[in-house]
């Protein structure tokens, strides 16, 4: 209670502070005066009396702060008094606040962006309950597409018996399907989920309910769940959705709720339903066979199991599975199956990228951190005079700390304010790029734990500066003074700093450089890539037109099914057709193809083949295909080259013999040295089964060329192509080449689709050209943000080299004086001087390859075509730095040169 | 003015009251002539010294301020004890005998010693 009262006198004192000033002058003007008119009153002359009155005083001005002192908060009024000086001094420096503030700028906006994406991406806790108790089950085998297989029903049965440490497995089955409108349809991704999904995985919904047991099985309602980022695009956030009805395909299923926003892997979903609307997901088919993998598996561990207990469990019952169904697992495929924390999971292809990334910005930070150090320690030492002088009247070296840190904080809160615009149009960029690899984009956002880090980076960097500077002992100010110390004489210890700095920055540059180096090279020679296609200038677009609504209402007769298919897909047929004559017409068109799939894109499907007469080694994997169709004109049309035989014709019709066309790949693997012409291959494998494929055999009538259909970067995959019109179009795409500019033909052609099939969902409007773009897309940008982050790097150490070298000259200013009277000419200076910085640079330089040689063994996943230590990016590099370092130091040499001994000599 | 003395931390409040108690409302002026005066004349007090002090002993509540007239008719600050101020004046009074009795006690020369 006592001291409440005072504390609250105090802080109310800090305003009114203007009256309470005029007050105390009044005050102590009457003292003054009624102790004059008393010493007037003894005898004293009038002068006399006013000169003892304010003797006795002890000053006016000093009583008045010593009252101030005990009105309010003194640290805040000289706090404040710090501030203002600060800003005073800071902005009689403005060469050196605006490199300090823009170097900061640039380390602290690259840092809080790309730390804004690593923490939403790899860091942040799953929104699901309990989410890190949530793993990921991935089956592979090798060849192309063999990295995530899923699993078939009986597989997941096996783990749900055998491997209690899977505590409980949630299923979903990835389904797409159109859903249509008011008046368009779109195709969506729906996820066929059991009645147990949500509670396994730890979500709710945020409107109505999610699926239960109950929902479970056949002859039960058909229910949807929409997750909350197609609610928001499709229905715009409308919550009286549910409990409407929708339909997909030809099922009408019930709105039940929207689910909290969440993260979906592998696949992105837009729904979710209960397995009742695929029959073929009941059928015996699927929960009967064990190669029809369809499912991806998510297991919520039991309590007090590990993740090292599942990977065991997981283990054991798998080596058991391939034991026991050996036609299920060929041994040359190498079948293999991992157990992955699911937050791992989601940030697996972001991890190499971001921590790259991340890494680069931390190194673009120390190497400003380095220059900022730098330039305040010069800074410093040019203003010893100062402390001296300041020191004499009074200052105590806490004060001068004090002092210091308060310039300090103000420079790099300044420079984490800038920083922060920069992270605001980073984090937009980054954010593109992250989508590309990881489910978690959307949780990416400056929040308040970024600001925080932000915030923390710069506090701390001002504290390292302010102690950074040496301040001169406590009490060594006096014989300072006394020995009439100006300014600096070149501390040594200091110099050595700098020094060592400077050659950090160099070496930390090359690394970045090295690394941008080889990220731009991996661009340059994907760009080079041959894609396989004679021309660019071809637009593709994906429109499914095989209706199976008509399908599901025709009940389960197998033939009756079969029936409405063939029907269903002739009529589609025939649009295509149609739609293929009305492009033709077009202005400009080339040709026109339909086929299953988009050229430079992989097939959805692909199974295993076998050529007549040919049989495959024991141990080697089973060769498979992917599975393709193609009318006549699509090769042309496609820009695909025909190396052997014939396209196919109109003559390759429904009824007439099944010929097929294989690519260079599969051709290679099957008749190496041969002619394929003529011979014979067929589909085969467990997986036919569930498909309307047959497997006869087909005869080959024609070769055509590789094209690089998983990406720029993959391994060519073998593909199988079959007439369009002899199977099911399940799928469509048609091909335009155009003699001009292809993308101008979009809008034309997708009017022409609308009018012919006003039904159908269009997606992928794209070009050869732009679907080449967008594979190399996150690629580039990778390159160019390191590449920016390297050439930033060499910038700052370029401004490190060239600051120490200048404060090197000015510091020898009398040394250099003294040389050049004695005979020195300008050139021997100069010569001096950059072989001062020739040191540093050498050294930084030597260092930096050294540091290179082993970072860039870190990045060698993201490189193409180029080898991590890549000779010619490393000497270039080099040479690049060393260029840019020696004009650094030639600036400050000639001005070494340039010194006058007859005005430094006079000046001393 | 060199063989004035200081005065100790602390005691002036205790003067101060005590002067004010005994005069009545009194400016900072009128304060300082009567403790030198009391002091006779070995107390020098400037007003770096006085003033914080009656600020501090105002904001813990022993005194209020008051702009009046002076006796020759000047407008000065005039500062009067409290009531929170007199039980301040009787429980320093009471400590500052003690502790004055104290350091007697130990400044006394000791006859037990062997």
């Amino acid at each position: 209670m006592r001291y409440i009262r005072p504390a609250l006198a105090r802080i109310a004192g800090i305003f009114g502070k203007d009256t309470a000033d005029d007050d105390l002058r009044e005050e102590m003007q009457a003292h003054l005066d009624m102790e004059i008119a008393e010493n007037v009153r003894r005898g004293m002359s009038p002068a006399e009396a006013r000169r003892q009155a304010l003797l006795t005083s002890g000053g006016l001005t000093v009583a008045a702060d010593a009252v101030r002192d005990q009105r309010g908060l003194p640290w805040l009024d000289s706090v404040s008094a710090d501030i203002r000086y600060a800003v005073r001094a800071l902005r009689h420096s403005p060469a050196f606040t605006a490199v300090v503030v823009v170097t900061l700028a640039l380390g602290i906006g690259a840092n809080t962006a790309i730390f804004s994406v690593v923490r939403a991406v790899l860091l942040k806790p799953l929104p699901h309950r309990e989410g890190d108790r949530l793993v990921y089950l991935r089956q592979s085998m090798d060849g192309p597409g063999g990295a995530d297989i899923n699993f078939s029903v009986p597989e997941i049965r096996d783990f749900r018996t055998a491997a209690p440490a899977l505590g409980s497995i949630a299923e979903f089955s990835p389904w797409f399907g159109t859903l249509r409108g008011k008046d368009d349809a779109i195709r969506i991704d729906v996820g066929l989920v059991t009645g147990n999904f949500f509670e396994v995985m730890g979500l709710s919904p945020i409107l109505g309910r999610v699926t239960r047991p109950s929902d479970d099985g056949p002859g039960v309602p058909a229910v949807m769940v929409l997750t909350h980022d197609f609610w928001m695009k499709r229905f715009g956030g409308d919550s009286s959705i549910v409990g409407k009805q929708v339909r997909l395909d030809g099922n009408s299923l019930t709105v039940i709720g929207v689910l909290q926003p969440a993260p979906w892997f592998p696949d992105r979903m837009d729904a979710l339903a209960n397995m009742v609307i695929s029959p073929h997901h009941l059928s015996a088919l699927m929960v009967e066979g064990r190669t029809h993998r369809m499912t991806a598996v998510i297991a919520r561990l039991a309590p007090g199991a590990s993740v090292a207990d599942a990977r065991n469990e997981v283990g054991s019952v798998y080596d058991r599975m391939q034991r026991d169904h050996k036609d299920a697992y060929d041994p040359g495929s190498h079948y293999r199956v991992a157990v992955i924390p699911f937050k791992e999971a989601l940030g697996e292809r972001a991890r190499l990228t971001l921590w790259i990334l991340m890494a680069a910005a931390a190194f673009v930070m120390i190497i400003s951190a380095a220059n900022v150090a730098n330039l305040t320690l010069m800074r410093g030492v040019r203003r010893e005079h100062e402390m001296v002088v300041r020191a004499a009247l009074g200052a105590g070296v806490g004060r001068l700390r004090r002092l210091l840190l308060v310039e300090n904080l103000l420079l790099t809160l300044t420079g984490a304010i800038a920083g922060l615009g920069i992270a605001v149009a980073g984090v937009r960029l980054l954010t593109s790029l992250a989508e590309r690899y990881s489910a978690r984009a959307n949780e990416i956002r400056l929040d308040a734990q970024v600001l925080g880090f932000t915030l923390l980076t710069a506090v701390a960097l001002a504290l390292l500066l302010s102690f950074l500077a040496s301040l001169p002992r406590e009490g060594s100010f006096a014989e300072r003074i006394a020995a009439g110390v100006r300014r600096l004489t070149g501390d040594t210890r200091k110099q050595r700093l700098q020094r060592g700095l400077v050659v950090a920055q160099v070496a930390v540059s090359v690394v970045l450089l090295a690394g941008a180096g080889l990220l731009t090279r991996t661009m340059v020679q994907l760009s080079q890539v041959n894609t396989g296609l004679k021309s660019e200038e071809v637009l593709t677009v994906q429109v499914p037109l095989l209706q199976l609504s008509n399908i599901a209402g025709t009940g389960t007769d197998p033939r009756e099914v079969f029936k409405a298919v063939m029907q269903s897909d002739a009529a589609a047929k025939v649009r295509y057709e149609q739609i293929r004559r009305e492009i033709v017409g077009l202005p400009g068109v080339l040709e026109v193809g339909v086929g299953s799939s988009t050229p430079l894109k992989a097939s959805m499907t692909s199974f295993e083949v076998k050529a007549e007469g040919k049989s495959i080694k024991v141990g080697e994997a089973t060769p498979r295909a992917d599975f393709r169709t193609a009318a006549p004109e699509y090769f042309s049309a496609a820009g695909i080259p025909l190396i052997k035989g014939r396209a196919f014709a109109a003559t390759d019709g429904v009824g007439a013999g099944k010929v097929v066309i294989i690519n260079q790949t599969l051709a290679d693997k099957f008749f190496p040295g041969e002619d394929p012409i003529g011979k014979r291959i067929a589909w085969t494998g467990e997986l036919l089964k569930f498909t309307p494929i047959s497997p006869e055999w087909r005869t080959i009538v024609g070769v055509v060329g590789n094209t690089q259909d998983g990406g720029m970067d993959a391994p060519l995959r073998p593909a199988l192509f079959m007439p369009f019109v002899q199977e099911l179009s399940l799928s469509g795409v048609i091909v335009v080449r155009t003699d001009a500019d292809a993308a101008s033909l979009a809008p034309t052609v997708t009017r022409i689709i609308h009018r012919v099939a006003p039904a159908a969902p269009i997606e992928d409007v794209l070009t050869v050209k732009q679907i080449k773009a967008q594979s190399l897309a996150p690629r580039r940008l990778n390159a160019a943000l390191v590449s920016s982050f390297g050439i930033l790097a060499v910038l700052i150490a370029a401004v490190g080299i060239a600051g120490v070298l200048a404060f090197s000259v000015s510091a020898r200013t009398n040394e250099i004086g003294i040389r050049m009277s004695l005979g020195a000419d300008s050139g021997r200076v100069q010569r001096m001087i950059l072989s001062e910085g020739g040191v540093l640079l050498v050294l930084g330089l030597a260092m930096g390859v050294v540091g290179a040689f082993f970072a860039t063994r870190f990045i060698r996943g993201l490189l193409f075509g180029v080898a991590p230590n890549d000779p010619t990016t490393f000497v270039g590099v080099a040479v690049m730095m060393a260029a840019i370092g020696i004009v650094a130091c030639w600036i400050p040499a000639l001005r070494a040169a340039r010194i006058d001994p007859a005005i430094t000599m006079r000046s001393t | 003015m060199a063989d004035k003395l200081d005065v100790k931390q602390g005691t002036l409040a205790l003067m101060i009251l005590k002067t004010l108690e005994g005069l009545g409302p009194l400016h900072g002026y009128g304060i300082a002539r009567r403790i030198e005066e009391t002091s006779r004349n070995r107390l020098a007090l400037n007003y770096g010294t006085l003033y914080p002090a009656l600020l501090k002993l105002e904001q813990e509540g022993f005194i209020k301020a008051e702009w009046r007239q002076s006796e020759n008719n000047r407008r000065a600050k005039f500062y009067a004890l409290t009531a929170n101020g007199r039980k301040q004046l009787a429980r320093e009074t009471r400590e500052w005998h003690e502790t004055a009795d104290l350091i007697a006690a130990f400044l006394a020369p000791k006859r037990e010693a062997p």
